[in-house]
């Protein structure tokens, strides 16, 4: 009975493993991950150019504005931060930590979508995890044997192992002209709802969209020979870049799935959807704009279907040949 | 002898060639081999060296690089067979160790093997490496099969276009290898400089920027030759390239001293922010656009007929609806019966000789000698027996069918068994190539798990390993067929015995293919399911195998190979169950308490003591499990009489002996059934454990593949003991 009692405070208080112990880290851990999301959440306000206070913090952070404060505190005690009236802006110092957790954050969702096979829209969430445990040397070593990406899979820029980000470009969707055409540049992942509602939709960095028309309500557009529907409020979410003359776009009418057998057609491009290893593989096999492709003949149970390129016999199946885009060859005579 | 006296005595110069297999002691030359997969290289490789490297109607079966070496003339060569690929920009293994040897193995000259019937798209990687070397050749390989198919090729066009010599050729029967190694010689010297073709982006923009990185290279390393390649990878972030501008030199080349290395990069960095993510798409068409107008101007299509028309029209038929199955059930089968029907003679005769004769002989040969009984005991009737068990029982199945395998694998069919298949294991999360594998494993799960090396996507390969060991080895069958015939023909009406003993064996075979996909299914829906996958299958042309070059490499290549790996696990097992037999620790030989302390537990699964400790002590082979079964029945009941000798290992000829054995030994048709499940969901061998470990490289998955079975084995069978219970 007297052990027994003795061992509840040596439980809670023993050095290193001591529940008390724990708790400390844990509490510590917490703060240094809202003073990371706090600082990202800053630089992101000034890459767009938007002020950012208090409650906006509070807001994007998912904690209460007294926490924000105690943060913001901490933060300014190890001159990450400096106030300046309502507005909290980032010091140099700041900024550097913020780009290196949006490098380990960007690479981590480029490792995702090009190695594993992770849903698309668990991507941001796990990297939002992933960022407050990565060392940069491991992100570094990762990022080399990605092949150095500089764009994350959103179509973000990638900010350098020295903290370099380029200039943001490009607009909202909602200010592109009607009857303009222009290039997605980039989706926002954040909030994952509307993130996950554009991804629903078909939209990709690399996507051509032409504005059809646009009021206060909605924003219609085409894109894939589709024509698609967007709130304006949704549509600042999505950055585009009007279309230029020497710009290489590709028809995304056709995919390769409706092609009949016997059809010779020419590719005309992969969605940008088919990443990573997946899409090189493609590439590789001879599957690039401008070559010819002719469906030859399926298999008994109707999947896979070989393909002639360049005189070779290769399978591909259904969701492979789903991302492929072809265009029909026009006969002269 | 000056060179050009002997362009016109090309048989003269075959003379000239000394193959010296793997001789490398002392080399003038390094030749590199590279080029598509299934073209012709490690023909080309075994031409030159002499040597016997496996080649396979198959993309994608040289893994690592082989070398070897020829002499020509004056001079050696050391030769590499660079493992084949599509294309240098990748990330894949194949890719880099071909890339980082042509770019920083610095050969004297690479050969690129191209196939003629394909030119357009062999070129895609020709421009590649005439983009990193500018000491090429190319062996325009396949020759005779474009002429069979109307294609012709205007080599000096093709030579000017390119600007390296271009030398056609048929590697298969050496044509043009006297050529080809004046070529070799040729450019090796610097007799011949080539003027490689380089490469132009399409679009203006980026071809302004690729150049102005190139420009500012050219500041950092002045007189290097392929900057512009240089320039490319950095614009494709290649980490090794990186790091070679950062750290100031390339290759051999170093950096002006007061040069800045950085900038370089800062400016790549720059560009590609500017690039945006299409870069290596771009690349990859301005390539195949190349490729395109080349092929445009040099090559013909002879006649009306389209190419490979032969081809397509046997692959209607051998994928259709109609027979695409029926085809591919029946070669099974006939592979099948052919090693059942043909292995009984020789594996007879193999035992009459090893274990009837050979045993008693080497027996009496160390008794006449004065060894101690222990000795001869350990020795002869330990790790010899065993060793001569497994090799009457495993080499004459294993020496029929890997060569029938091999024959169907070098006509191109069995790529097609894949494309029937794939529909099937595309629904498990697997890949159709996982149908070949696994009917490797109905040979030997080790061969099978090596053959997994043919899919290129990470998942699906672990997926087939793990899975490989439900394909019932032919280690099994014989158990399988044993105790069916004991067991379970016994219980039939006399008449049907040999037919439902015979589906009942067939019965289990197929259970495992259930297995397999059950747990293919269930594995890439949890431990797997993050895993990277990338599904690609190529159905390459049909050709003629060669019958007694296949026969010897599978011979030597998987029948050899595997026999010895299970010689050697089975030498020590031998030991350690002669052991177990005979070293006796308180009056009773160690094996029985063993036995006596497990009986109780595997009542529970319906097995016994016997059963689980000859699974334990057979797990080097599993041909060992019936003979240790039998050995332990009898010295456990202190059966007299029945056996050749007190704790020796022992099989009987006649069921009616065995099933006496049995019987004595408490067996009843559960335990038989049970024994059967058992044999089937179990770990797999030890060669097979050290393969798949050798094959992952990751202690992690090779755990899974050992234990997974033997859990589910256990499940098996305690549902079937309380079922029947
Ligand atoms: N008809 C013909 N077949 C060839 C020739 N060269 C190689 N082959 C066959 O092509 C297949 C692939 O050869 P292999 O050397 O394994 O190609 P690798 O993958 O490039 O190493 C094998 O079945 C060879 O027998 C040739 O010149 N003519
Ligand atoms: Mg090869």
């Amino acid at each position: 009975m007297l052990s027994g009692l003795l061992l509840v405070p040596l439980l809670v208080f023993m050095p290193e493993k001591g529940l008390w112990t724990r708790w400390r880290r844990r509490r510590q851990n917490m703060l240094r991950v809202w003073m990371e999301d706090a600082l990202k959440a800053l630089y992101n306000c000034e890459y767009k150019g938007i002020s950012c206070d208090v409650g906006g913090l509070a807001g994007r952070l998912g904690i209460s504005q007294d926490r924000v404060l105690q943060v913001l505190q901490k933060l300014r005690d190890q001159s990450l931060v400096k106030t300046e009236g309502e507005q909290v802006l980032l010091t140099r110092l700041g900024r550097s930590y913020a780009l290196r957790i949006i490098r380990i954050h960007r690479i981590w969702e480029s490792y995702l979508a090009n190695e594993t096979g992770m849903a698309e829209t668990d991507w941001h969430r796990l990297a939002d995890l992933r960022e407050h445990e990565l060392s940069m040397e491991e992100v570094n070593a990762l990022a080399g044997r990605l092949g150095n990406p500089v764009f994350d899979p959103h179509g973000d820029p990638i900010p350098s192992a020295t903290g370099e980000l380029p200039r943001p470009k490009g607009m909202p969707l909602r200010d592109l002209p009607e009857g303009k055409e222009g290039i997605i540049i980039h989706l926002e992942d954040e909030p994952p709802e509307v993130y996950a509602q554009l991804v629903a939709m078909g939209l990709y960095p690399g996507m051509v969209v032409r504005m059809l028309e646009k009021d206060d309500k909605r924003l219609r557009f085409e894109a894939h020979g589709e024509e698609l529907l967007l709130a304006p409020l949704l549509s600042s979410n999505v950055t585009v870049r009007a279309l230029e003359e020497e710009d290489r776009v590709f028809d995304a009418g056709l995919s390769l799935l409706e092609v009949p057998l016997g059809e010779e057609v020419e590719v005309a491009g992969i969605s940008r959807a088919c990443r990573g290893q997946q899409r090189r593989r493609l590439m590789d096999l001879g599957i690039v704009r401008g070559n010819h492709i002719k469906p030859l003949f399926r298999a008994p149970g109707g999947e896979p279907t070989a393909y002639d390129v360049l005189g070779a016999s290769i399978a591909l199946r259904e969701e492979q040949a789903k991302h492929i885009f072809v265009k029909r060859i026009q006969n002269d005579k | 002898m000056t060179n050009s006296e002997c362009k016109s005595c090309p048989v003269h110069h075959e003379a000239h060639l000394r193959a010296l297999g793997i001789d490398m002691s002392r080399y003038d030359f390094v030749v590199a081999l590279a080029g598509n997969p299934n073209t012709g290289k490690s023909t080309l490789f075994n031409a030159l060296t002499g040597l016997r490297q496996h080649t396979g109607n198959w993309p994608g079966k040289t893994v690592a690089r082989a070398e070897g070496a020829f002499a020509f003339g004056e001079s050696r060569y050391k030769v590499v067979d660079l493992p084949g690929t599509y294309s240098l920009l990748s990330t894949s293994t194949d890719e880099e160790v071909a890339r980082d040897f042509i770019l920083f193995g610095k050969p004297d000259v690479t050969v690129i093997v191209v196939d003629a019937t394909r030119l357009q798209r062999s070129l895609n990687l020709v421009l590649q490496i005439l983009e990193i070397t500018d000491r090429a050749v190319l062996a325009l390989n396949l020759m005779d099969e474009a002429g069979r198919h109307g294609i012709e090729v205007d080599v000096r066009g093709l030579s000017k276009a390119l600007g390296v010599p271009v030398v056609p050729m048929v590697a298969r029967s050496r044509e043009g290898l006297p050529t080809l190694l004046q070529m070799i010689d040729e450019v090796a010297t610097g007799a011949y400089r080539c003027k490689p073709r380089r490469l132009k982006m399409e679009r203006r923009v980026v071809e302004e920027m690729v150049c102005s990185l190139e420009e500012k290279l050219a500041e950092v390393f002045p007189g290097v030759p392929n900057l512009r390649w240089v320039a490319l990878r950095l614009l494709e972030g290649d980490q090794s390239m990186m790091e070679a501008v950062s750290e100031g030199h390339l290759g051999a080349y170093e950096a002006l001293p007061e040069s800045e290395p950085e900038e370089v990069l800062a400016l790549a960095q720059e560009l590609r922010w500017q690039l945006g993510t299409d870069f290596h798409d771009e690349l990859m068409e301005s390539i195949f656009s190349e490729a395109a107008k080349i092929a445009g101007k040099v090559v013909r299509m002879e006649g009306k007929k389209e190419a490979f028309s032969l081809d397509r029209a046997i692959d209607r038929v051998v994928t259709s609806r109609l027979w695409g199955f029926p085809i591919m059930l029946g070669l099974l089968a006939l592979v099948f019966w052919l090693t059942i029907v043909g292995a009984n003679y020789p594996s007879a005769m193999l035992s009459g000789l090893l274990v009837e004769r050979g045993h008693p002989f080497l027996r009496d040969l160390f008794l006449s000698v004065g060894a101690p009984a222990w000795l001869t005991g350990l020795l002869i009737d330990g790790a010899y027996l065993s060793a001569a068990w497994v090799v009457s029982v495993m080499l004459p199945p294993m020496a029929i069918f890997f060569p029938l395998f091999t024959l169907l694998e070098d006509f191109g069919y069995l790529p097609r068994v894949s494309f029937n298949m794939d529909r099937l294991f595309k629904r498990v999360g697997a890949h159709g190539k996982q149908a070949l594998t696994m009917s490797m494993g109905f040979g030997c799960n080790a061969a099978g798990v090596v053959a997994t090396r043919v899919i290129d996507s990470p998942r699906e390969r672990l997926i087939a390993i793990i899975t490989n060991n439900f394909a019932l080895c032919n280690g099994r069958w014989p158990l399988q067929i044993l105790l069916a015939t004991v067991f379970i023909g016994a219980v039939a009406p006399a008449h049907w015995a040999g037919v439902i003993s015979a589906a009942a064996v067939v019965g289990v075979a197929v259970l495992g293919i259930l297995f397999s996909l059950a747990v293919s299914w269930a594995l890439s829906r949890t431990v797997l399911k993050g895993e990277a996958s990338a599904f690609s299958l190529e159905l390459p042309p049909y050709r003629p195998p060669r019958f007694w070059e296949t026969l010897y490499t599978s011979f030597i290549e998987r029948t050899l190979i595997v026999l010895w790996r299970a010689v050697v696990f089975a030498l020590p097992a031998g030991m350690v169950i002669w052991l177990l037999a005979n070293v006796h620790v308180g009056g009773l030989p160690l094996a029985e308490h063993f036995i006596r302390a497990a009986d109780p537990v595997a009542m529970i699964f319906g097995l016994n003591g016997v059963i689980l400790l000859a699974y334990l002590v057979a797990i080097p082979a599993n041909e060992l499990v019936i003979p240790t079964i039998l050995m332990l029945t009898v010295m456990h009941l202190g059966m007299e009489g029945v056996a050749p000798g007190q704790g020796v290992l022992f099989e009987l000829e006649d069921a009616q002996g065995i099933a006496e054995i049995f019987t004595a030994g408490g067996w009843t048709l559960l335990t038989a059934v049970n024994v059967m499940l058992f044999s089937l969901l179990h770990n797999p061998c030890s060669t097979t454990i050290y393969t798949i470990y050798k094959e992952t490289g990751s202690a992690k998955w090779t755990a899974l593949a050992t234990f997974l079975p033997i859990g589910l084995g256990l499940l098996v069978c305690l549902l079937v003991a309380l079922v029947a219970g």
